[in-house]
């Protein structure tokens, strides 16, 4: 057959237009070209698996909320909260999967002061330790043993106590916060170990003096179910407060008061409650009545803390008009700081409302027996401004570097100790001068409920670790007769008992409050205020190790690494202050680096809100130097009860 | 099978929300958002939820201590735009490859993959509740264990938004399939956000269905409810031939998120009435 050129050109036109036409209307390119993209970008496609749930238990506090995890194979993808619990349990899926997590124990290589770590078994790791604590023992150096335990107390710090103790150290201490302080004063004014509990789910009239009750404060899973309660009954809600918090807006009535004078205003309202003939049985009773009526009167009340007489007197017959209801202590959300004299006063006023030992009673975290050993100091700011030296410190899931307005000093004393342990899952500033760190296990990988998620790598939870090096101590080690981490929980509870019996401790209140009063009305170079608040998410911090976390923060918190604190337009105006202007705050302790002014009329009068949380020296990649840290400026007036600084109100100047 | 009946939406109590964070987190986790080291500097951050912090600070009459402060967890509000039955919301009727859609649900659909990142939809959103992937999106080593395989990873250059995690819609019809029940409507599903809200300020359901917490004739009479549109919906009694015009111009978005709010400042602030 001849083929013409002609025919030839058209068959070839014909393929040519024909293979185009067919490659266009194929998947072909679009499948190509996505391929390539897909590949030009390194894109990551997750592995499918088989799906199914879990029931696991998020233990970040005591409330212990059960949740579900959604299963895809062997990886955890999915919390399910079903409706209860708070940020913190949808964040367990960042915490079991951060990759800067401690997957062995670590023993330091280089100086203190930094990240200088290498992997140690768990075996030599643990005998090293055991032998430290029994030479200890042994050379009569036991009073140099340290056991500081996290602000909320769990199963881990019973382990650590016990260590301590039947080693023979008094030397057992916690975090500051709303646990510590009220447990100060319930042993103070009550007799009684327990910290202090609200019947909030049967109030109908609460009035918070500074407890910013839904933003972290006490068991955030309880709080959010207290609020929805409230909504539904209508149960009257009065905050005092300073600054606009979330939580004052919630409220029914937000009572405003001059920073850090929430104790004068409840010695107001106390004032009041006495005059509508409300007495209390409380021992000192008597003499708490003189101090109201010759040096806490209405006026002088309302002068110092900024709050009308009518004001004072609207709350007190609040309390005085309800059937249930509740005074509520413990300034802060997540973090709390205050004074035994400032729980008492408001205490008091509990008492005389008939709450005490009824709506208001004691939890307390009940352990097996253990040695009483006479305290040497109370608390543990009190125990770092000492000059004791400290040699074997068990430091359990905390960053008492970062959270103790004595990190500084505290960091001196562990350089200078020969065995700092921390128990952690993820570095933090504490870490920086540990000689051991041990990984622990995150809630999900715990077999609470007979079910867990593999962590992946070879891990063991704290407690665990704090049970082989007790039972490797031979003078210390039948006092743990425990197999595992979850025996010694079974172990421990939290008991809920009322306690209506109260010895006021006037001398100590009438203390308190003269110095507060000199504080406020003290002019000179440090004329500004300076008190914290909290982003519920961020809480005391150690949550800004997960990047999740940063995507939740307001836009006015911060900006790259700089932190913005909020100041009233009216007292930015007085000190030539606009909106993103840098400052520098300096307290009689030091100074900070350098902040930004948002301009907000949320904030009293001459008072800078310091956001806290922030300015870790490290805390992974994503929480390390993001803002400042104002403890170090922060007021260190220990109180002379709990043992703890009470650093809510600190006088500053700004430039 | 019958046909879609379903029209999602979400009813969001501000009097209730505490600001906690939970749905943020919940709606990142469940989304496989990225992960970068800066993302607390907000025009940079790739979030599908955002915690919105307000107050009423700005009101020139507002003094302390009369300042309020509120959060608005603000999402797609999955706009209708003016034609229910042929909706086009100001994002779909920009987008030059159909990339984002409304679906039978009347859920605003985003196929990352078909996104060609001109992002028309991005400016033309009312509300900012588009982002755009200016960066390859990270999930540093063994975060990457946690990733939801029911979400594709975007690539770089693409437009994301929230769609009412309507991928967990299609995993429940699923599973209701594989159970022979094949009634397309008796398919339910929570979004993330709303099954992490810890106060059930978010609730989620069929606008449609006079059984639903959010059917929406009965949340338009609430006097507490106020949307994003709220000065044409104010119109709505007041001038019903003004509500009218306004409603037929083509860009009325007509979002099928409700918020319920008790207090008149936070209402003046959503409407945009007052300059607060």
């Amino acid at each position: 057959m001849k083929l013409e050129r002609k025919d030839f050109l058209t068959m070839i036109g014909g393929a040519v237009v024909g293979t185009g036409v067919g490659t266009l209307i194929s998947p072909g390119p679009w499948m190509g070209l996505q391929w390539l993209v897909e590949w030009t970008q390194d894109q990551y496609r997750p592995p499918k698996g088989e799906e199914k749930y879990l029931a696991s238990i998020c233990d970040q506090c005591p409330n212990k909320c059960t949740v579900q995890v959604r299963m895809i194979g062997d990886r955890a993808v999915k919390i399910e909260t079903s409706n209860q619990g708070c940020a913190v349990g949808q964040l367990l899926l960042q915490v079991l999967y951060h990759p800067e997590r401690v997957k062995t124990p670590l023993k330091r290589t280089g100086k203190k002061g930094k990240i200088d770590f290498e992997p140690v078994s768990w075996e030599s790791a643990i005998a090293d330790i055991s032998k430290k604590i029994n030479d200890a023992i042994n050379n009569k150096k036991q009073d140099q043993i340290v056991a500081i335990n996290p602000a909320f107390p769990d199963a881990t710090a019973m382990l650590t106590e016990r260590i301590a103790l039947f080693a023979g150290s008094p030397h057992v201490y916690q975090e500051s916060g709303y646990w510590a302080l009220s447990n100060a004063c319930s042993v103070a004014t009550q007799k009684a170990e327990g910290a202090i509990d609200y019947d909030f789910e049967n109030a109908d009239c609460v009035v918070s003096f500074g407890a910013r009750l839904f933003e972290g404060w006490g068991n955030p899973g309880r709080m959010h179910k207290v609020l929805n309660i409230w909504k539904q009954k209508g149960v009257k809600f009065i905050q005092v407060d300073s600054i606009a918090t979330r939580t004052a807006s919630l409220a029914d009535q937000w009572v405003a008061i001059k920073p850090g004078s929430e104790p004068i205003f409840a010695m107001g309202v106390a004032h009041y409650l006495l005059k509508y003939g409300r007495r209390s049985g409380a021992a000192n009773f008597g003499r708490f009545t003189e101090l109201l009526i010759n040096k806490f009167t209405p006026e002088k009340v309302s002068e110092l803390t900024g709050a009308s007489l009518e004001t004072i007197e609207s709350v007190a017959k609040a309390l005085l008009q309800a059937r249930r209801p509740v005074a509520v202590a413990g300034k802060g959300g997540k973090v709390v700081s205050s004074s035994v004299a400032e729980f008492a006063i408001i205490q008091t006023i509990n008492s005389m409302i008939g709450s005490l030992g009824n709506s208001v009673r004691l939890v307390a975290f009940t352990t097996p027996a253990k040695p009483a050993i006479a305290k040497k100091t109370k608390g543990l700011d009190e125990y770092i401004a000492s000059d004791m030296a400290c040699d074997i410190v068990l430091i359990n899931n905390a960053n008492p570097v970062y959270s103790s307005v004595y990190g500084e000093r505290l960091s001196e004393k562990l350089k200078k100790a020969s065995t700092v342990v921390l128990f952690t899952s993820l570095l933090n500033d504490t870490a920086q001068y540990a000689d051991y760190i041990f990984p622990t296990l995150t809630s999900l990988e715990l077999p609470y409920t007979g079910q867990s998620v593999s962590a992946k790598f070879e891990a063991k939870h704290a407690g665990d670790s704090l049970l082989a090096i007790a039972k490797n101590t031979p003078t210390i080690a039948a006092q743990f007769p425990w197999n595992s981490y979850l025996d010694v929980v079974n172990a421990a509870s939290f008991q809920v008992r009322n306690v209506a019996n109260l010895d006021i401790p006037v001398d100590s209140i009438t203390t308190k409050l003269e110095e507060l009063e000199k504080l406020l009305q003290s002019s000179g170079s440090y004329s500004i205020s300076m008190v914290p608040f909290e982003i519920p998410v961020v809480g005391e911090g150690n949550a800004l190790a997960l990047p999740y976390v940063l995507k939740a923060l307001p836009n006015t918190i911060l900006k790259g690494n700089t932190s913005w604190v909020y100041m009233n337009p009216v007292t930015a105006s007085k000190e030539g202050i606009s909106e993103g202007s840098k400052i520098d705050i300096e307290s009689s302790r030091g100074e900070l680096d350098t902040v930004r002014v948002h301009l907000t009329k949320r904030v009293a009068y001459d008072t800078v809100a310091m956001p806290i949380g922030f300015g870790h020296e490290e805390l992974t990649e994503y929480g390390s130097e993001k803002g400042v840290n104002p403890k170090p400026i922060m007021s260190d007036a220990l109180d002379p009860i709990s043992g703890y600084a009470d650093w809510w109100l600190t006088r500053v100047k700004l430039s | 099978m019958a046909t879609m009946t379903r029209r999602w939406g979400m009813v969001i109590d501000l009097d209730k929300c505490t600001g906690c964070g939970a749905c943020n987190i919940a709606c990142s986790q469940e989304n496989n958002l990225p992960i970068f080291k800066d993302d607390s500097d907000v025009p940079k951050r790739v979030t599908f939820l955002d915690l919105i912090e307000v107050t009423n600070d700005k009101d020139p009459k507002a003094q302390y201590p009369d300042v309020k402060v509120a959060y608005i967890p603000k999402m797609c509000q999955q706009c209708s735009g003016n034609d229910p039955k042929h909706p086009q919301p100001p994002c779909v009727s920009v987008c030059p490859v159909v990339a984002t859609d409304v679906g039978d649900d009347g859920v605003v659909s985003q196929i990352w993959s078909r996104c060609i990142g001109c992002r028309y939809c991005q400016v033309a959103c009312p509300y900012e509740a588009r982002v755009f992937h200016w960066w390859k999106p990270r999930y540093e080593g063994s975060f990457k264990e946690s990733l939801n395989p029911d979400v594709s990873i975007a690539s770089r250059g693409t437009m994301v938004k929230c769609t009412f995690c309507s991928h967990i819609w299609k995993l429940e019809r699923d599973k209701a399939i594989a159970q022979g029940i094949t009634d397309i409507n008796a398919v339910t599903y929570t979004p993330a956000c709303v099954s992490a809200c810890p106060t059930n300020a978010i609730i989620f359901g069929d606008l449609n269905d006079p059984s639903s917490p959010v059917y929406e004739p009965k949340v338009q009479k609430d006097p507490r409810a106020v949307r994003l549109v709220h000065s044409i919906d104010e119109l709505r009694t007041k001038d019903p031939s003004e509500y009218e015009r306004r409603t037929k111009i083509k860009e009325y978005p007509n979002p099928k998120v409700y918020y319920l709010t008790s207090q008149q400042w936070l209402r003046d602030k959503i409407s945009g009435f007052k300059n607060s």
